[in-house]
Formats: C-alpha cells, structure tokens, sequence
C-alpha cells in the first residue's frame, strides 16, 4: 500500500504558496519536504535536510538562484541541489557530487506535484483548463478516514460525488461545476485537503467562493478530527536517504579521465562581440551537473578537438551552460569550428564542470582583472559575488568597444565594471599598478586573459608585495614550449609501483598504460585537473598552473606536462 | 530616556524590541535576570511591576507594564506617520485591538509551551497548552490566508504593518520551541517571511533571519 | 523498579542532573534521566542522596557532587570522573549560566559545542561574522591514555573578541570531550592572554531526544559580573536550541551514510568514531556494521 503511494503523484502545495524567495514546508508518506521557487520560476522539491549536519532547509534562506542553509551557509543551486560554496573551506572547490536528495516535480492545475518515486506524468483531467484552487486544509486525521468522510459530506449536502483513480475524489456540484479532491497523506495521523473546481470566478465570486468551501471543509475537519483522536495509528517509516560512500568520508573524490559524460545542444549561438561568439548549451536528457564559479568544461568537437571553456554563467543557472569563443587567428580548428561549422541545433559532446580555478569569498574585498575573452570565468566569479552583497572591483582590458563582451551580464552586475579600453601594454601596466596599489591581507585577485597581459599583472602584484597565496590565475593554454627530452624513474607511494618515463612520454601517459586512471582537462599544463602530491625527488615544474611558491616547495605537480630533475619521483598515488 | 526592563530570551520584550528599532528609538535596556534569577520576582522588580512580568517600559514620567499596551503608547506617541497604530479609523483601530489581545493569548498558549520545554515549567499542562497554540494558529492562518485573497499582506488592512503583526509575530516564531510544529500553517509561514523583511527588523535567539529585504 | 534505557553504556556513566548554586539544603527536587524519573536532595555541602522517584524503597543510587554540579548514575559508575583542574584554580569565577530544555539528542548538543563553522551564521556579530567563515586546518586525537577527543591549535576569527578590542582577530581554541556527553572549551582569556577561559556544556539526556543541557563558565575575568556572564551565555545558548531542535534525524548519526563531513569537521567525526568505539546505542544511530 505505502509502496504504491510512493509511486504516483500527489499535490503537495498549491503554487501560490510557493512563492518568490519563501521556502514552503511539506511532508509526504512520512518524509519531510523543502519546496522553494527560483527567480526563474523553477520549483524545487528537496529532502528536509541540509546534506552536511541534517538542518531543515525549511529555516533556510531562498535567495533566488541559490538556498542557503542557516547552520554553516552552504549554498545549494537550484533545480541541481548541487552544493556551490562551503564557507569553513573558502579555497576550496566544493566537490560537484555533494547533492542534496531532489524528487520529481511538475505544476498542474495550479498545483505542485511530487512523488518519492513517482513517474511519468501525473493524471490528466479533462475540462480543467479554467481552475481554482481551494484553501488547502490540514488534517490531524489518517487519509482513508478523510476519503471516506469527504464524500459522505458532499453527499449529505446533496452534490455527487464519484472516485477517481488514485484515491481521487470527484464532487459534482449541483450548478454543474466540479471539484477534485486529493488528500495528500503527510503521516500516518496527518494529512492535507487539497481541492480544485474547474472555473475561473471574479475576483469577488472567488473570495465567497472559497469561503464556503473553507466553511465546509472546516466542519467536515472537525468531524474527522474527533473520530481519528481515538484510531491513532504508527507513524510511517521513513527510510533516511543515504548519500553516496565517496561523500561519507573526507578526501574527496575527483572525476576520472578526460571523458566526455554529456550530451549537450546546441541551444543558442550569437555574437557578442567582435570575433567572439556566445554558445548556449543544453542537456540532451538530463539534468546537468552543478558548477561552480570559475569552472570550465572540455568540449569535444566533431573534428575530434578537445578544447576548454570557462562557464559564464551566474549562481543558479543550471539549466544550461553558457561559454564565449574567440576566434583566434592562430586556430588549430577549435575556435574556428566553434565560430564556422557549429550551428544552433547541433549535438556535442562535453566533460561535466570542473573548478580548478575557485574563488574564495572569505575577501574583505575581490579584484578581478580580465583581459580580452579572459572575462568568462572572473564574470562568473562576479555574479557570485553580487548575490552574497560582497564587496569587488571589476575591471575589464579590451582592445576598443566593439571587443566587449557579454556586455548584458556585465550590466547586470551591482558594481559597474570599469572598462580599459586601447591601453598599451606599457599604460596597461601603468594601470594595474594603481588598481593594485592599494591592497590588505583579506583582499584577493583573480586574472584571467592572455597569456603576455597574466604575466605583467602577476608581475606588478609581485612588486607591489602582493602575497602570493592572494593571487590567483588562470592562462588559457601553456605557450611554453614543453622540454620533454628527459627520462626518469616514478614510484607510486601508496601502490607501491615503479615505472619509467622515457623522453617523448608525459608522466600523465605512463601512468594511464599502466591502469592509474588519472583526471585530466587541458593537457598542457594550464588548468590544474591532473594535479599529484609529490612525496620525494626534484620537480622539473613546465606548467603554468602552479604560482611560484608553490613551484618552490616542489611538492605537486602537473603530470601532463612537469617532470623530473632528479631520477626519480615518488608521487603520492 | 526610554528605558525597557529586559530580557534577551522574552518574546514579550522582544516585540518592545522590534518596536523600538522599527521607529529607530535609542533605549537603555535594563536587564531582568528571568531565567535562572527569578529576578522579575523579587521584592525590587516587584515594586515596579505587581504582576512580575516583563515587560516594563519607563518614559519619563511613565511606567507602562504589558507589552501591547507599551506598543500603543510608542506607536502614538513616536510614530510621526501614524502607521503603527493609526487612530482615525475606529473599525481598525478596533481589530487592532482585537489582534493585540490575541497576540496575548499566544503567549498564554505557545509562550508557556516553551518555557514547560526549554525552562522546566512543569506546573503547565504542556498538552493541553500546544493544543491551544495549534486551534489559536489555525484561526490567524485562515485569517491570513483570506488577506492574501484580498491582496492584504498584513494582519490589519492596509498598505503597512501595525502593532498587531508585532504583537502576534514572537510567540509564533518561538513556537517550535515549545514543540509546536508551523507545518500546516502557510499562511502563517508567508507572513512571517514578509515580517523579517520590514525595514528596521531584528532577530533574538531562536528567531533566524530572512534574506536580503528587497528582491 | 524497572528502568526503560538497557544500553550498559550510558547507565554505567555519571550523569549531571542540577547546578549546585540553584538548590536549597534538604529540599527534593525531581528531574528526569535515561527516561526514568528520579528524586535527589542536598544534604549537606559535601552529600547528596538520589533514588528513583517511583521505587518505594527508595533505594539510593549513586552520586557525587563535583565541579559544581550534582552527578548520578543508573548503574555501575566508574570511581573517577573526568579531570578538571581549572574548575578549583582559587583566582577563577565559576558560573553556571543556566539549564536549558532541548528536543534533541545528547550527541547532536555536543557536537554543535564542538563545531566552528557555524560561528558566522548562528552567532552573526558574537563569536563569527561574514565573510570571514575559514575554518583552519586544526589537530584532533583520541587520546587513549585520557580516553577523551582533543581538538588543538583551533583558530577562528572573531569580530569582538575581547571586551577592550574593536577590531576582529583569530582566537585560538581548544575542544576536550573527556565523557560521552560532556565538553570544555577553552579559549584565550581576554584579560591574561597565557591562561585560558573555559566553557562547560554537561548534558543530561532525559531520554533519547530530549536533555537539559547545563552550561557553564570558569574564567579569569574579574571584572564582569556573574548576571553578565550568564546574559552572554544564554544569548549564545538561545541561537544554537533552535538548530539543534531542526536537525534531522535527532539522533546523532554514527553511520557515516547519513551525512557530508568536511575538513572542519574532523572533530565531530573523531567524536562519532570515539562513540562507535565505545559500542553505545542510546541516543544514536548506530553505525551499519
Ligand atoms: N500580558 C503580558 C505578559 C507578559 C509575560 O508573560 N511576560 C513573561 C516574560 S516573556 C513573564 O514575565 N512571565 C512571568 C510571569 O508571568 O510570572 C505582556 O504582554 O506583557
Ligand atoms: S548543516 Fe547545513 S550547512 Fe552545515
Ligand atoms: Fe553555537
């Protein structure tokens, strides 16, 4: 019985009760609900609990695009339940998998509909074009009592009445017009009358309208509630949802290899500014997986390209993902195609997100310099920012107005970007020493553009004694050009293998050969995805990832593209 | 000077509180040690207010005891807009009334659910107290839920909030505290909503924040 | 009479019941433990007596009185309790800020006391205040010898964190848990920054999802007085009841399916090992194996 419940569809709040920035309290079959409305009018049904310590994200905060837990500020997305940000760790990218539990959901006839394990659709009735909702009526009373009485009431009051399927009550009132009724099953001792008449009245008429149904049903209520005082039953069972073992423990877990998970479409593809080209894309099937600011996916092209895009998308826009493509002139075929061959409507094939470039928003204040498309993960950042009413700079370098880009979001933005427009790189950098000439130790940067422009910022915040942990980067690719004539000797800590890297390997191949399935993005040392601990031995560092102090501690790597100095490495692997 | 006879973990004081800061009025709070104390018994506390309850209010030559009666007189008298408690409609200003004195009975129901759960008040039926808190709830949900039809936010009509929404608000946010559970009252969930977003709110312990006031 | 709780493990523990400073010399009080209903009185400074309120031969249990509370068992308690030295240090003001009902469980009050990150959130403009939400990397042992979790070297930055200071700084912490529903905190004392404040939580379950929590001061302020102490700890209390009474499931969960620890966290789930450890099932969810 409890089972079949589970697997259809039941009404759980009227849709006016789901209201912008309100988080709407249900329960069903036993199991407590969080059901709150994004900006962008997507209804989330959410277990009750904040997946870290167990709070009720009931008390949450909906802020829109994103719900914030009252115990520890966790951030979760809408319609992925995805978490975004955990504030105890700022530097850290949450990992993509910490979800919180979700269920199905639909709106119907004003309703919204869930179900633990429900599918399909829920049931269609006819002639329910034009509806009305009733005034929603908790019971303190066991769902086949309510069944029963309810129909007995309207009978009583000479309307008829018929089952539905479901346990669906139909009321045909004497005046023609009909009245579904559901009774949502909250617990074993409590549930809510939930009905709709299929008419659409005056503002007037529905007020008295639904004043008398209210009168009814009240009464009918106080019936029910005498009678179930004195036939309680058990409360259900609820089976706690678990989470994923990877998620149990600490260390968390990274996604394996450079593969290609999604299936995306094109959905809308426009310029935004000169050479540079806005790609919307959706999911195929299903819902796709959260991001963070600052995360990039690989796009696997038709030509049998892999290329990497940062995510322009602000906090809860999970419902595509949003990149910008520069033409480059020096294309090897990926911006090219991008720009010639892909049309609107066409499929693609993409790595989930990734965040080897996260932000902190533990900063008093955040510079952001972005340098030409450089813009797309720091505007990311930005949006982010806006939402928590934390305090940034913006500034954009580009050659001349027509090279702006996104400038829609960019207007959205609370703080105004500043715009640089046909600087030199000898006034460029005559700029980045006044941006950066004031600074704190709860202030950090975050650069983003081409490579020649990355170095001169990093270089001015150097001077200007900027720490090095508060700088923060991301080149698009590595320019240098890779040394890969040695050979050495790499030991595996923990699995305790050793193996050879001739000239001409990466360490990242060797490693794949011989079964260790390491997770990659860029493959030339820019993005940070193929990272390891290093135990022993001296690193020969060729990536652009890794900042200068970390290079000197010499205890990560890119396996990529870094390799040995001395003969051999022991990585922690 | 205003000065408040207080106590941080009162609902009572609390609406003197949200008052206070809804008019932007300084105020030396004097603290009244209820709990573990008893300090609103004593021989001292007593001579201020018979009754030895909190809260008491003191403007100059005034010495005001219960909490909606101290909302009317700072509501009148500081309230320059004539918004909290507006006198020229006698009908409103009668369901005022009405809701201030309902306000009262929550504390008389929810209020001592709590303190039977949180401070061992043992001498409360704390069954029969939640029962009454619930049949209370249920009558200002449906109450509420019929405003909302009529594109009214508030517990009075009118574009604003009064002194009734302030009276009712504290007990009904402590309420889980006193094991009485706001599920099955949604209208009651909204309003609350758009309390925590007036302009000037404030929290106390056991009452969490809403977000950002304008959206 | 028949007590209800069977778990050995919690009724072999002393269990807080009263703050001395509350009870008058030969009065009864009665209270609720492990779900049975038990009566006590102070007989003198040094002696108290319990017995189960229903069982007509008033049978004694036993109790003792140290660290300024009042202790009883259920069953076979062991002869010591936990170290305190702080607590008898002669220049130290002990207060005890009050008991608090809680619809919760014993481990769920504990390891809230234990948990940084909510600083920001929970005790907004007190003990936290955005944006600064880092947990920092901190050290946490089971200590064999002591048979109590240690958590060192914590640091948290605190917008307010002495009386005389107007600007935030990171306060150094120390979390101890020397029995299954007790921890002390310490912290660097505002007025001698080389000894340490300490803060007391001493839960008593009435039953599994349902304790009074007694808090407690030991500080080397001489300046603020005993209400002021007590005002600020209950503010602080009042803000963590209402998360404790949301969180679900009530009991704390030892199976590590049920939740998401974090870095942070590391002091929680040393708590929960050491808990599964010591096999006890009353007021948890026991791990799956
Ligand atoms: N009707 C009074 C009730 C005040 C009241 O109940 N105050 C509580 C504190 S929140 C109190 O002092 N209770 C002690 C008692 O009633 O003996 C008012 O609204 O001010
Ligand atoms: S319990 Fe929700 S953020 Fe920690
Ligand atoms: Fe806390």
């Amino acid at each position: 019985m409890l089972n079949d419940l589970k697997k259809i569809w039941h009404p759980i709040a009227s849709s006016a009760e789901v209201q912008k920035r309100h988080v709407f309290h249900a329960q069903l079959l036993g199991r407590e609900y969080a059901v709150w409305r994004a900006d962008d009018g997507n209804v989330n049904v959410w277990e009750n609990r904040c997946l870290h310590r167990g709070v009720r994200l009931t008390i949450g905060i909906n802020e829109g695009t994103e719900l914030r837990c009252q115990y520890h500020g966790w951030r979760y997305a809408n319609r992925t339940a995805g978490c975004t940000y955990i504030p105890a760790h700022p530097a850290d990218a949450p990992a993509r998998t910490i979800c919180n539990n979700t269920y199905p959901v639909k709106e119907a006839m004003g309703m919204v509909w869930s179900g633990e394990e429900a599918f399909a659709e829920p049931v269609h009735f006819k002639n329910f074009e034009k509806y009305t909702v009733l005034r929603p009526i908790p019971i303190n009373g066991n769902f086949n009592i309510i069944r029963e009485m309810l129909s007995a009431k309207y009978r009583l009051l000479g309307h008829t009445t018929r089952d539905e399927v479901n346990g669906v009550l139909k009321v045909i009132l004497k005046n023609g017009e009909v009245i579904l009724f559901f009774v949502q099953p909250q617990d074993s001792n409590l549930s809510v009358l939930r009905g709709v008449v299929n008419q659409k009245y005056s503002d007037s008429e529905r007020v008295l309208f639904l004043r008398a149904q209210n009168r009814i049903l009240q009464s009918l209520r106080n019936d029910i509630e005498v009678l179930s005082k004195k036939r309680q039953i058990d409360p259900m069972i609820v089976q706690i949802a678990q989470v994923s073992s990877e998620l149990s423990k600490m260390p968390q877990k990274k996604d394996i290899g450079r593969q290609a998970v999604l299936r995306v479409q094109v959905a809308e593809k426009k310029k935004t500014a000169k050479d540079i080209v806005s790609i919307k894309l959706v999911s195929l099937r299903d819902q796709l997986p959260t991001f963070q600011p600052g995360a990039h996916i690989d796009l696997h092209l038709q030509n049998g390209l892999i290329r990497q895009y940062s995510l322009v998308n602000g906090p809860g826009e999970t419902n595509f993902y949003n990149i910008g493509v520069k033409l480059d002139a020096l294309s090897t075929g990926g911006s090219e195609y991008l720009h010639k061959d892909i049309r609107e409507g066409d499929v693609l094939a993409c790595s989930v997100p990734r965040n080897n470039f996260p932000l902190r928003r533990d900063s008093l204040k955040t510079i952001f310099v972005a340098g030409g498309i450089g813009l797309t993960p720091l505007l990311s950042m930005a949006q982010s920012l806006d939402v928590m009413n934390l305090n940034y700079e913006f500034h954009y370098f580009v050659q001349n107005e027509d090279h702006i880009a996104f400038s829609s979001i960019l207007k959205k933005l609370k703080k105004t970007p500043l715009v640089h427009q046909g600087l030199s790189p000898k006034l460029t950098k005559k700029k980045l020493n006044e941006i950066l000439l004031y600074h704190n130790n709860s202030m950090n940067l975050y650069v983003c553009g081409p490579g020649p422009m990355l170095e001169t910022t990093r270089q001015v915040a150097a001077e200007l004694d900027w720490p090095d942990n508060s700088v923060h980067f991301e080149y698009f690719k590595n320019s240098n050009v890779i040394d890969d004539s040695s050979s050495f000797k790499i030991e595996l800590a923990r699995s305790a293998l050793s193996l050879k890297v001739q000239s001409g390997q990466s360490v990242l191949e060797v490693l794949r050969a011989n079964g260790l399935d390491l997770p990659s993005s860029c493959e030339q040392g820019a993005c940070g995805t193929c990272k390891v601990s290093v135990v022993d031995g001296a690193i020969d560092h060729q990536d652009v990832y890794l900042n200068e102090s970390e290079k000197l501690k010499g205890n990560v790597m890119m396996t990529c593209v870094s390799r040995a100095l001395s003969k051999r490495l022991i990585l922690d692997i | 000077m205003i000065e408040l006879y207080d106590y941080e973990l009162s609902g009572n004081c609390y609406k003197i509180r949200l008052m206070l800061s809804f008019l932007k009025l300084d105020y030396v709070s004097k603290k009244v040690e209820f709990h573990p104390g008893k300090e609103h018994k004593s021989e001292k506390f007593l001579e201020i207010n018979p009754l030895g309850q909190l809260p008491v209010l003191s403007d100059t030559n005034l010495v005001l005891r219960d909490a909606q009666a101290i909302l009317v007189y700072l509501a009148r008298k500081y309230d320059k807009k004539n918004i909290w408690c507006p006198i020229d409609d006698p009908e409103k200003l009668g369901l005022i009334a009405q809701w201030l004195s309902f306000g009262d009975l929550i504390t008389g129901s929810s209020s001592a659910a709590r303190l039977h759960d949180t401070l061992f008040y043992t001498e409360f039926d704390i069954g029969e107290c939640r029962e009454r808190a619930h049949a209370q709830f249920r009558i200002l949900d449906e109450h509420l839920f019929f405003q909302e039809q009529l594109n009214q936010s508030w517990i009075c009509d009118g574009e604003k909030p009064t002194i009734a929404d302030i009276a009712c608000f504290p007990y009904i946010a402590l309420s889980e505290e006193g094991g009485i559970s706001r599920m099955s009252y949604p209208a009651i969930r909204r309003w609350m909503d758009r309390f925590k977003r007036i302009d000037g709110f404030i929290v106390m312990p056991g009452v969490f924040p809403a977000g950002p006031r304008s959206f | 009479m028949e007590i209800s709780c069977k778990d050995p493990v919690i009724l072999n523990q002393w269990h807080p019941v009263s703050s001395l400073d509350v009870l008058t010399m030969d009065t009864v009080e009665n209270t609720i433990l492990l779900e049975s209903k038990i009566s006590f009185q102070l007989n003198s400074k040094e002696e108290v007596t319990a017995w189960l309120s229903l069982d007509d031969e008033k049978t004694l249990l036993p109790t003792r009185i140290s660290y300024g509370f009042i202790w009883v068992s259920l069953g076979n308690p062991p002869k010591d309790l936990f170290l305190f030295p702080e607590f008898s240090e002669s220049d130290r003001q002990n207060v005890a800020t009050g008991v608090f009902g809680v619809n919760v469980s014993a481990g769920r009050t504990v390891e809230n006391f234990l948990d940084m990150g909510h600083f920001p959130y929970v005790h907004s403009g007190i003990l936290g205040e955005e944006p600064h939400t880092e947990v920092k990397e901190y050290d946490v042992e089971i200590s064999e010898e002591r048979d109590e979790v240690l958590a060192t070297s914590c640091k948290f930055y605190q917008p307010q964190a002495a009386v005389n200071s107007n600007e935030g700084m990171d306060v150094d912490y120390i979390y101890r848990v020397p029995h299954i529903n007790c921890a002390l905190l310490y912290k660097t004392s505002p007025v001698d920054d080389a000894r340490l404040d300490v803060i007391i939580i001493f839960v008593q379950p009435m039953g599994e999802e349902w304790v009074r929590a007694h808090t407690g001061m030991c500080l080397i302020d001489d300046e603020s007085t005993a209400e002021q102490i007590r005002q600020f700890q209950q503010t602080i209390f009042g803000q963590d009841k209402p998360i404790l009474e949301n969180q679900y499931p009530k009991q704390l969960p030892l199976d590590s399916r049920i939740e998401t620890p974090i870095r942070a966290d590391k002091s929680a789930i040393a708590y929960r090992r050491w808990l599964s450890q010591k096999g006890l099932q009353y007021g948890v969810i026991p791990s799956a194996i």
